[in-house]
């Protein structure tokens, strides 16, 4: 199977004030292949949401290359990796960042304002999306009235609007009861094997990191096993 | 990309307006209450500058008073030989000026010319601005010629009475009697400030309502030869004749908009203080220091808009708080001054000295002002709103969503 996903040597130094330095991740190589769910595992800080923001080119590599197939991302220009992020790469964020003041369906119609698709056209396929998580009973509720887990699930139909080839999510179940988090992760399943995208997961969950199809585990910003 | 981008980036930035209501809401009321500010004493001071400039055409190129020991005395009639001897003085004639009431409790300025010479001079005032009725003949006397305020202010007194051509109106004198006058003509002049209030009449009478001798006047009014330098006539006079005050038409336009319009620069200041604090409130609502506004620029880089699309949609929102507030200020201003009549802020932009008669107030409005009102009001929110985004804009999604 092709390689989706591939970092070389990833180093990633975020600089905190003018003579501190901190190592998020420390010269990491992983492979992902195509159609797989990859997850990435280990306690909090130890570099697992830095490797996501890398692979979906929220931010560059201070040593070292990330590829997404053939193409070396990490020397692209910001117009390049904002084009491929819209088009390439959807996004489950840890703390959603979903917009409060919209509805469900306008939150996830978000990705497509960008595009040349009409805004009543892209609230069409948002209210699709939502409805193949299971929320069409929420379309039109503003985030404040939705719970842990609808939040998740708006998230997800917002991730799926640009048709991704790659799907990271951050620590996804980490505001969701054991329970959620299996309907969630079943969602993700389903949608992986309808549509065939890769997925990255960032976990501590033992429950997420059993799902998935590979394990990365990582501790203080190195990587410690492949699984 | 198309036109629908465009549209979408246009309604998602008018539904930030009202999503972030409180912010958009103090935008709107700070911009409304500068410009209010700002619109409501710009009007009255162009109308003063317009004003000025018609009294100053209206009236003579030279007029000359006499002052002693820093006040201004009474002119002796042996003067006149000196003044119209000198050099480049075409015309020169003799003006009685004063205040006078109608029973109206408001002081009108009453104004005795010469009636042949003034009247043959084109320009001055009355001479060729008559609504209605004639100017004023050699050989009238108690005949008055009266300002549009006055017929105005006497429509709508106590006891109403519609001035026209005939009309009997009675002044009273320095000594408190009454002496009645005949309405021969009502001025048609745009100068609020020069004529609205006056009341144009011969010499012999003026002199009888004002107190003045028959062998002295207030002031000469001088007309130049054409092509003439009026600052080399004005020198002449003010050399030849001790105790002589010059004043040019420039110089009058001068001290009547020090006079006028002095403290439109202290309420303009005011106007800048609340500007600033709308900028501020802008800038903080767009910059790092409101963390919602941040993190919608991440979120947005991190799901594809490009940094021109967030840009676009900080300026459309910039665009659309600024319009709105602006308009509002300026529609505000019109109201106050146009139909209200400005209400306590005429008295203290014109100075409380002015006879004010309702309507009395120079007020006017160029599309220039309005511009430079918008551009103002716009420009400086749009850079407060924007350029914070644009720094996070630029700034890599990563960083902006975690704040690092």
């Amino acid at each position: 199977m092709a390689i989706a996903i591939r970092t070389e040597n990833v180093w990633k130094t975020y600089n905190q004030g003018t003579h501190r330095h901190v190592d998020a991740v420390r010269d990491i190589t992983i492979e992902i292949e195509e159609g797989t769910i990859a997850a990435l595992g280990g306690p909090s800080g130890s570099g697992k949401s830095t490797i996501l923001s890398l692979i979906g080119l929220l931010t560059r590599p201070s040593r070292g290359k990330v590829f997404l197939g053939t193409d070396e991302v990490s020397g692209f220009s910001e117009v390049f990796r904002t084009k491929m992020r819209r088009n390439s790469i959807g996004f489950i964020f840890q703390t959603q960042y979903l917009i409060p003041q919209l509805t469900a369906t306008e939150n996830v119609a978000l990705p497509l304002l960008c595009t040349d698709i009409s805004r009543s056209e892209a609230e069409r396929i948002a209210r699709g999306r939502l409805c193949s998580v299971d929320m069409e009973h929420r379309l039109d509720f503003r985030v404040a009235q939705l719970s842990g887990g609808e939040l998740q699930r708006v998230s997800i139909a917002r991730a799926l609007m640009n048709d991704p080839r790659i799907l990271i999510a951050d620590e996804p179940s980490a505001s969701i009861d054991e329970a959620l988090t299996k309907d969630l992760l079943n969602t993700l399943r389903a949608i992986v094997d309808n549509e065939g995208m890769t997925v990255v997961v960032a976990s501590h969950d033992p429950m997420v990191l059993e799902w998935a199809d590979i394990k990365h585990l990582l501790h203080d910003g190195k990587l410690v096993k492949d699984d | 990309m198309g036109v629908r981008k465009h549209s979408n980036l246009a309604s998602y930035a008018l539904g930030n307006v009202l999503k972030y209501r409180t912010r958009s809401v103090a935008i709107i009321l700070g911009l409304f209450i500068s410009t209010s500010i700002l619109c409501s004493v710009e009007f009255i001071r162009e109308g003063v500058v317009t004003d000025v400039s018609t009294a100053v055409n209206e009236g003579p190129d030279i007029i000359l008073q006499r002052l002693v020991g820093g006040r201004q005395v009474p002119i002796p009639y042996s003067w006149m030989g000196n003044v119209t001897n000198t050099t480049g003085v075409r015309t020169a004639t003799p003006r009685v000026w004063g205040y006078s009431d109608v029973g109206s409790g408001s002081l009108l300025t009453v104004m005795g010319v010469n009636a042949t010479e003034y009247g043959s001079m084109s320009g001055a005032v009355g001479t060729d601005i008559l609504e209605t009725g004639r100017f004023l003949n050699e050989s009238d006397y108690r005949k008055m010629i009266v300002g549009q305020g006055i017929v105005d202010m006497m429509a709508t007194s106590a006891i109403p009475l519609q001035i026209q051509v005939g009309t009997l109106l009675s002044l009273i004198t320095f000594e408190g009697e009454l002496i009645e006058f005949e309405v021969i003509g009502i001025f048609d002049s745009d100068s609020k400030i020069y004529n609205y209030d006056m009341i144009l009449t011969d010499l012999r009478s003026a002199r009888e309502v004002l107190g003045y001798d028959n062998s002295t006047f207030t002031d000469i009014a001088i007309w130049t030869n054409y092509g003439t330098d009026l600052s080399s006539v004005a020198f002449r006079l003010d050399t030849g004749i001790g105790e002589a005050r010059v004043l040019t038409s420039d110089a009058i336009s001068d001290l009547m908009l020090k006079a006028y319009t002095g403290r439109a620069g202290m309420t303009a200041l005011l106007w800048l203080v609340v500007l600033l604090a709308v900028i501020l409130l802008a800038f903080t609502a767009s910059s790092a220091g409101s963390e919602e506004a941040r993190r919608e620029v991440g979120l947005l880089k991190a799901l594809g808009f490009d940094t021109i699309d967030v840009l676009e949609i900080r300026m459309l929102e910039s665009i659309t708080l600024s319009l709105l507030g602006v308009s509002l200020g300026i529609s505000f201003a019109i109201i106050f001054d146009f139909i209200l009549g400005a209400p306590l802020l005429a008295g203290y932009i014109l100075g409380w000295s002015l006879v004010l008669l309702p309507g009395g107030i120079p007020l006017a409005i160029s599309l220039p002002t309005l511009f430079t009102v918008y551009a103002v009001g716009i420009i400086p929110i749009l850079v407060a709103a924007v350029v914070p985004s644009w720094r996070n804009a630029i700034t890599e999604p990563d960083v902006v969503l975690r704040g690092v």
